[in-house]
């Protein structure tokens, strides 16, 4: 017998990678690009050709856990069900609903998701639900909803190609999304200005045009001396203002106080470079912006966004096929768990939750009575766990690597009363449970992802689960019957059969329309093609809205006893957590150690050499590492990337939380650094 | 050529003379992907287009199955040539290997700067006249012109790469375990981009003699470069001067292992080193 390809989706980032499995005699033994797939189009990154590395680990988990004493024992998946259903019942009963809090999963499908948060709004009255966007996206969702009406990327991944100037901010493409950084690659070789504001030296910054290397936490500044500059030159699309847009005057009076020479100032680039930029940036004819972490991961990440969006209306690039903004979404499916409502203040397609008339048509659709109380979000669910959360539900994520201030987590997590961790691997979280629920990974179920350009894709299961892992749909069947819902699906399409019939923008979304190249929502009946941009003559708020960008500064800047700037991120072998990277053997032997970047200067003021071991500290905690010795770092300031559970860089980071959006300031906090003493050495 | 192709797979499936056919299937939904067809039914799907190479799969298909499996490969002229390249470099064995050589479009031959865009065993098709790669500006732009030059324009391209490897996992003749590409001695781990001289320059020499132009490195490489036309020149060079190209039969040797001295050349003068060589080698 000859192998059979099975064509799904990536695991990893947010582009959505077409892959084709190769599967024999029920295992999958390589992973192939798709040459037919409209993203991919043939080719992947180092993390796509090394997806089927994982899904036959030993370390897979084959049967529901529980804990006795410091160890876990197998049982049997009909005591499992019923005790975490009566579990969580005696804490409702005892606590109320809201004592129950959710962590739904940006890497499970769009179906899981929806059930996910059914289960926990209907079953405990509670909207306790969220899930990693908190980490990533959450200022998107927040500002771009406000400024133009809709959270997500207006664009499709490939109109960058038809860029005239392309400025990314924040976004280390060549890493963390390699796929689309082709094309930005493709506008490149057809003349294409590529501007990088970074305070890091990356593969994308060593590619551009201009390079910005603002001071880290000055975006702001940075795109209001832009703004400045292009209203006083006139160089704004007036006629796209006053037709589209509301609240220019107020922009207009609010960017008096940020003369270019205050901002250059402020981020520590060049007045002429601002100038020169912004004249790039307006006068092309569609510009399109890319951001990522660099500018949500910050105590004023939604006003960064704000000021992202600002800028693109102020020059009419908004509604065109190559102009645009593009956050870039970090997970596999972390835009289809937000649409699917796997949020605490909205309900699927997000329809809000302190909307009578919305709380009125969910609960007459799921036949029951709903909080209208918008729920906490994951920072808060950990923060209060073991206080006002008694128990807690996560399905595949893992805070307690990948949330801010780790020692914090790890003692609210031990604080619960009853913690159920559904997952494919014993995580640093799962660790913490009571219960675990063995489940399945991408390549053992079917489903549908939403990629970074809100293209519903199909998910198509390759082999089997191992042992009795269960696919989550099943398992959240399980447990909705066992709480008393009617969670009677046979299978995914009918879930997704009941979201388009509640989500006007995924009318037309079905799992046969699905099978070729997907759909991208807006897709509202079933003749409707998908939507490849946003706002085409007008916003999905009707008017599009300047809103004032204030700025505040980092939280937490060097100071004496914290002199260096700590950022953490992703690099290019590893993904997140490690969960499934760090057991793949190609990924791993990339890299197989955590590392800390810092710049030459410092290195030698610090006696320190490359691949010397040292210590970072902060005020939360400290972690060992590797030197790194670069200039892809300024003096002083640090890089750890976070994926390394020996040497958590979560340890250190400050949970310092956006007003809005409620996002950690992972990006910036200050750091000290000792160099540890060495092997052989004491 | 579409009916040929498929009577000739089903006339191979019915007498039993290979196990399975690979080749490309449109299913349900209009899905393209490779597919082996074992059952003579499922033919009615088989397709020709788009180019999806298919060597590479097919090294894979017989590695992974019982000794006996026989594979019929259908195949454009560099699929063919591929296979021809890993028969000979004892790779794939020769007996359970079939082929349904099938034409490239002029087209299709204009895309890939294709100079042999048919195979040598032609079963479906027209065989139509490649292109000269090197006539390409493109091609020129980065090949021709002084060394300095043409060091940063290369230097700007690699510089793109972010270390998928797909390049060396879509190549079909990229078969060396342990791959030099990850041996640390030579390619640093954990950081991008791959170093232009110990990857990018190791695989294309590596490949310098085997390459048969498919142009799987260039279709796989996420960030645009033109990593086939590293080859061009070594393609034309072992031509003119040696009257070789790689993968057009299994019998005759790379001049770079066929050692200088096996066949003495009378025109040819060596240096004094080859001659001690000779000595040592008793030839």
């Amino acid at each position: 017998m000859g192998p059979n390809f099975i064509k799904t989706i990536c695991p990893y980032c947010g582009t959505g990678c077409g892959l084709l499995i190769e599967v024999r005699d029920g295992v999958a033994v390589a992973t192939r690009p798709d040459r037919e797939h409209p993203v991919s189009r043939g080719s992947l990154c180092i993390k796509g050709w090394s997806a089927h590395e994982f899904i036959h680990h030993p370390d897979r988990l084959t049967a529901p856990l529980l804990r006795k004493g410091d160890t876990f024992q197998k049982i049997p998946w009909d005591e499992a069900i019923p005790m975490a259903a009566s579990k969580l019942r005696e804490t409702a009963a005892q606590y109320g609903g809201d004592a129950i809090g959710g962590l739904s999963s940006a890497k499970c499908t769009n179906e899981e998701n929806y059930l996910f948060q059914k289960l926990i709004r209907t079953a405990f009255k509670t909207n306790n639900v969220d899930h990693c966007a908190r980490l990533c996206h959450a200022p998107t969702t927040v500002a771009m909803a406000q400024t133009l009406g809709s959270g997500a990327m207006t664009n499709s991944i490939s109109d960058l190609a038809g860029a005239e100037c392309i400025l990314a901010i924040g976004s280390n493409t060549a890493e963390s999304h390699p796929i689309i950084m082709g094309e930005i690659y493709t506008a490149v070789d057809r003349g294409a200005a590529l501007i990088v504001v970074d305070p890091r030296e990356t593969a994308v910054t060593r590619n551009a045009k201009i390079h910005l290397r603002i001071q880290p936490g000055t975006d702001i500044p940075l795109l209001c001396g832009m703004m400045r500059h292009i209203i006083d030159e006139g160089l704004h699309n007036e006629e796209f203002i006053g037709a589209r847009m509301e609240g220019f005057e107020e922009l207009r009076a609010f960017l008096q106080s940020w003369p270019v020479s205050r901002a250059a100032d402020e981020c520590g680039i060049d007045e002429g470079l601002i100038r020169d930029v912004a004249n790039r940036y307006a006068t092309a004819k569609e510009s399109a912006i890319i951001y990522c972490m660099g500018i949500t991961q910050h105590a004023c990440g939604t006003a960064n966004v704000l000021a992202i969006c600002d800028l693109a209306m102020l020059c009419g690039h908004v509604g065109t096929e190559h102009s645009g903004i593009y956050p870039l979404r970090g997970q596999n499916n972390v835009q289809g768990a937000c649409d699917m409502g796997a949020l605490p203040n909205v309900y699927p397609g997000y329809q809000d939750v302190s909307d009578p008339a919305m709380q009125d048509k969910f609960q007459k659709a799921w036949g029951g009575e709903l909080s209208d109380m918008p729920g906490l979000t994951v920072t808060e669910i950990i923060g209060r766990a073991g206080k006002d959360i008694r128990a807690a539900y996560i399905m595949a994520e893992n805070p307690a690597l990948s949330d801010p201030d780790v020692n914090h987590v790890l003692e609210s997590l031990k604080a619960l009363d009853f913690l159920i961790v559904q997952d494919i691997f014993l995580t640093e979280t799962a660790q913490f449970a009571h219960l675990i629920f063995p489940s399945s990974c991408f390549a053992e179920k079917s489903g549908t992802f939403t990629n970074t350009e809100r293209r519903f894709q199909l998910l198509r299961k390759a082999v089997d689960p191992p042992g009795s892992a269960k696919e989550d749909l099943e398992i959240l069947c399980l447990l909705g019957n066992a709480l008393g819902l009617d969670f009677s699906y046979t299978n995914p399409a009918e879930v997704m059969d009941e979201i388009a019939s509640l989500v006007p923008a995924y009318g037309g979304i079905r799992f046969d329309r699905l099978e070729r190249e997907g759909l991208q929502w807006p897709c509202p009946d079933l003749e409707h093609p998908g939507t490849p941009y946003l706002h085409k003559g007008r916003f999905t708020r009707g008017k599009g809205l300047f809103v004032i960008p204030e700025y505040t500064p980092p939280k937490e800047l060097p100071d004496e006893q914290y002199p260096y700037y700590l950022s953490t991120g992703r690099m290019f072998a590893h993904y997140h957590t490690g969960t499934m990277t760090r057991r793949s053997p190609f990924l791993n032997r990339e890299l197989d150690e955590a590392y800390a970047e810092i710049n030459p200067e410092d290195a030698a003021h610090l006696n320190v050499k490359e691949g010397d071991r040292i210590k970072v500290t902060t005020r939360r905690g400290d972690m060992i590492t590797t030197a790194r010795i670069t200039n892809r770092v300024s003096k002083n300031c640090i890089f750890a990337p976070f994926h390394f559970t020996e040497a958590r860089a979560n340890r250190l980071t400050n949970p310092v939380l956006d007003p809005r959006s409620k996002i950690p300031e992972f990006k910036v906090c200050a750091a000290d650094v000792r160099k540890e003493p060495q092997d052989g050495e004491r | 050529m579409l009916e040929t192709t498929k009577n000739m797979a089903r006339q191979i499936l019915d007498e039993k003379k290979a196990d399975g056919i690979l080749g490309l299937m449109k299913g349900q939904w209009d899905i393209i992907q490779p597919h082996v067809f074992e059952n003579p039914a499922e033919l009615d799907n088989l397709v020709l287009e788009p180019k999806w190479l298919l060597a590479k799969l097919a090294m894979r298909v017989l590695r992974s199955s019982s000794e006996n499996y026989t594979l019929a490969v259908i195949c454009r002229g560099c699929d063919e040539r591929a296979l021809i390249e890993l028969i000979k470099r004892n790779q794939i064995e020769e007996k359970t290997l079939l082929t349904i050589g099938i034409a490239c479009s002029q087209e299709q031959a204009a895309l890939c700067l294709c100079d042999r865009p048919y195979p040598a065993k032609l079963d479906a098709g027209e065989a139509v006249s490649g292109v000269d790669p090197l006539e390409d500006e493109r091609v020129r732009a980065l090949l021709i012109g002084n060394d300095t030059q043409r060091m940063e324009k290369w230097a700007d391209m690699l510089r793109r790469c972010i270390k998928c490897y797909g390049c060396r996992n879509s190549c079909p003749i990229c078969i060396c375990e342990p791959c030099k590409l990850e041996d640390e001695v030579w390619v640093q781990r954990g950081t991008v981009p791959a170093e232009m001289i110990p990857f990018h320059l190791i695989r294309a020499f590596h490949l310098s003699d085997t390459c048969v132009a498919c142009g799987a490195c260039q279709e796989a490489c996420p960030v645009n470069i033109p990593l086939l036309w590293l080859q061009f020149s070594m393609r034309k060079t072992l031509r003119e001067r040696y009257g070789y190209e790689a993968g057009l039969d299994t019998e005759t040797k790379s001049p770079v292992l066929s050692s200088a001295f096996e066949k003495p050349d009378s025109d040819r003068e060596y240096p004094a080193w080859i001659h001690s060589l000779r000595e040592r080698d008793g030839s």
